[in-house]
């Protein structure tokens, strides 16, 4: 009962603070939801992996960076467009974190838990500098007149192309939903992500699954490194920010709670945008994102001790 | 002792050979992710095959070592002390951020060996933290420091205003990326075009798509808010096409955009986004027609590389490596004391359309070029549109509306 009229409150400020801004300033809500809609179809992947394999993958933002110039390299090689290269990425990058994930993170997930932070991180390192002896670190980007498709309503004009992210997001969230929950692999990855021990003793292969899932993330990833492609220059640093934006994404929300990721990228987009909207904040909007990160972990460590 | 002998033979008549050969090392220090680290290390390059190709210097082959600073500090400092211990070059070369330079200070003052600087404009930084001479006198700073720039462009935009009578401009904004480069811009922005109240000032920053940034959207606002007759952005190669996507889709179209990133991205001619977009700049292939320096460079780049210079960053470190060379060949040497003073008499007739000589500037006493030009790009090439005496093209104005 308690619960109940708490989200009720939520969702009533939720309501309110959302009519206030299309009101006041309705660029904030179109820019934040854009930001947001980025943020999360990055941070899903990674949640996911984190909710199922129970490991921190730091390369998660390094795998989208590959998938980029992977994507780049064919739309130069053929004359493609990125958004045709979305499904042969989301397959390659499939294969390749498979792989990856064979020859490396498997071995680590019964050591302790720095260890597999110590691995992916070097992961990380690996594929940025790997890229770099590739491809040097000159930034490349493809022009594209789509990306500069916009709306008018009454006075303002925004640009309209970003909102492909929150659809991403959208699709990503509620997709993975219907798989974990519905179909029989994806009932035997919550599985094994609740109980592994419990899985393997019902007949479920641990580690195909692992393996699996961790393959279907870097799909996601990649499909989304395909897609960043039209928006941005890329470069062998441009994954990292996400790599870090996504796991506080996720501590957030909760582990294993894929539609709190969501909601946790529009608070986090708004509210940079939000900042960024007045003279004297504009450069506290980086800022946004630590605060949000500790506030809640705070509140969070404030509530477990009470109950 | 038998293998001891032998080790120490291999030795000798390695350090021999080398000893024979005989070449002068180059350490370049550039950003090689920024369009003007590659085409500007590239240029270096060339100049170097060119020298070795007519016989080198003092009967010694130049050698180029060029290390990538990636735009930071700590890798910059880091370089510096790897090219002066393990590479132990002759002299220094390169730099273009001044976020980087600054990190390369206190290193180029421990070894005190000469630098021959294409970047690094700002001068309440890296200026600053050389200081005067004779501390500094190693330093050769052929890049104009950012009040040369800024009183360039003043200069510039009053003359172009008093031949154009049409062309007005009361309200400048300013986007200029959070890092030094650009905080150095706004900061020289304000004092030079605000200080005698002639123009309105506004700005605000971003964070460049080359340090992970890449969303305009908000400085976009803030800017098509002020309705600026001029609008000036002060970022990176990486953020020249997202930007004017960004724009286009915001329908933000002021009277005069301009850009002023150190290097544009390859090919940025060629897309229309480019259409009429204003730029500072030293150099513009466009020069070729009345300066044979230019014309010379810009085959003998072509002919190298197989793509076009696309940033003055190329001419200006070509040109570094002729005047350290010729410096060299004056002194006899690559000391620091008798190269100083070789390199004090330089009069070189670069690419970039004026003889480079150094003079005292505010603090340092080695200043090379002061003044840069008013550019425009107009079917796919860069034209300059001021100074006049060098103009190829009449200025487009205003900035069509986007379609």
């Amino acid at each position: 009962m308690v619960v109940k009229r708490r989200t009720a409150i939520i969702a009533a400020m939720s309501i309110a603070a959302t009519i206030a801004l299309i009101l006041w300033k309705p660029t904030v809500l179109i820019y934040g939801l854009q930001a947001a809609g980025l943020y999360a179809a990055v941070a899903i992947p990674m949640g996911l992996v984190l909710g199922i394999v129970h490991i921190v993958n730091l390369s998660h933002g390094e795998f989208m960076m590959v998938a980029a110039y992977a994507a780049y390299s064919a739309c130069k090689a053929l004359g493609m467009d990125p958004l045709l290269a979305i499904i042969p990425t989301a397959i390659v990058t499939a294969i390749f974190g498979w792989v990856i994930f064979q020859l490396t993170i498997r071995r680590a997930l019964k050591g302790p838990e720095l260890n597999q932070l110590i691995l992916t991180f070097g992961l990380a390192i690996a594929f940025t500098q790997t890229i770099n002896l590739i491809f040097t670190s000159q930034t490349y980007k493809i022009p594209l007149d789509y990306v500069s498709a916009s709306m008018d309503i009454g006075d303002i004009t925004f640009g309209t192309w970003s909102f492909v992210f929150v659809a991403v997001a959208i699709v990503y969230t509620y997709g993975l939903q219907f798989f974990l929950t519905k179909t029989t692999t994806g009932k035997a990855a919550l599985a094994v992500g609740q109980n592994p021990r419990g899985a393997a003793i019902v007949g479920i292969d641990v580690y195909r699954t692992y393996g699996l899932v961790f393959a279907l993330a870097m799909a996601l990833v990649g499909a989304m490194g395909a897609l960043f492609l039209t928006k941005s220059a890329i470069f062998p640093g441009v994954g990292t920010p996400f790599t870090m934006k996504s796991f506080c994404l996720i501590a957030m929300a909760g582990v294993g709670n894929i539609p709190g990721i969501l909601g946790a990228s529009v608070l986090l987009g708004v509210a940079e945008n939000f900042l960024r909207a007045f003279r004297p904040t504009r450069d506290w909007a980086e800022i946004v994102f630590f605060v949000l990160i500790i506030v809640v972990i705070v509140g969070r460590s404030l509530k477990g001790r009470k109950s | 002792m038998k293998r001891m002998m032998l080790a120490l033979a291999v030795f000798a008549l390695i350090a021999g050979s080398a000893y024979a050969q005989g070449t002068i090392k180059i350490g370049g220090i550039w950003t090689l992710a920024d369009i003007t680290g590659k085409q500007g290390s590239a240029a270096a390059q060339l100049a170097v095959d060119e020298i070795n190709a007519a016989g080198g210097v003092l009967g010694k082959k130049l050698d180029l070592i060029v290390v990538d600073d990636e735009g930071k500090a700590d890798k910059a400092a880091a370089a510096v002390e790897k090219l002066a211990t393990v590479d132990k070059v002759d002299v220094f070369m390169g730099g273009m951020g001044s976020g980087a330079e600054l990190g390369k200070i206190p290193a180029f003052k421990k070894y005190g060996k000469v630098v021959m600087s294409t970047g690094a404009a700002g001068s309440v930084t890296v200026e600053k933290a050389l200081g005067p001479s004779p501390e500094s006198d190693f330093y050769f700073h052929i890049h104009p420091w950012d009040y040369n720039q800024g009183a360039s462009y003043a200069e510039g935009w009053d003359a172009i205003q008093k031949q154009y009578p049409n062309i007005k401009i009361r309200k400048i904004f300013l986007a200029y990326e959070e890092g030094a480069f650009g905080k150095s811009s706004w900061d020289s922005t304000k004092v030079l075009f605000g200080s005698d109240m002639r123009y309105t000032i506004d700005g605000a920053s971003f964070k460049s798509a080359l340090f992970g940034g890449g969303d305009y959207t908000s400085v976009l606002e803030a800017a098509k808010a002020f309705k600026p007759d001029l609008f000036l952005w002060a970022g990176y190669d990486a953020d020249a096409l997202p930007l004017l996507e960004q724009s286009k889709a915001m329908k933000f179209s002021p009277g005069i955009y301009l850009g002023a990133p150190p290097g544009w991205p390859i090919g940025f001619g060629s897309s229309k986004l480019s259409r009429n977009v204003m730029l500072y700049g030293m150099w513009s292939p466009a020069m070729n027609d009345n300066n044979p320096a230019s014309a010379k460079f810009y085959k003998n780049y072509v002919a190298k590389y197989k793509e076009e210079p696309a940033t003055y960053f190329a001419p200006l470190s070509y040109s570094a490596v002729y005047i350290l060379a010729d410096g060299i060949k004056a002194a006899g040497t690559t000391e620091t004391a008798p190269l100083i003073k070789a390199l004090e008499a330089t009069k070189y007739a670069s690419p970039l359309g004026e003889t480079i000589t150094f003079k005292p500037s505010n603090i340092i006493k080695h200043q090379g070029i002061t003044r840069q030009k008013i550019l425009q790009w107009q079917g796919g090439f860069q034209e300059v549109i001021w100074p006049f005496e060098a103009a190829t093209a009449e200025p487009v104005y205003p900035f069509p509306a986007w379609k």
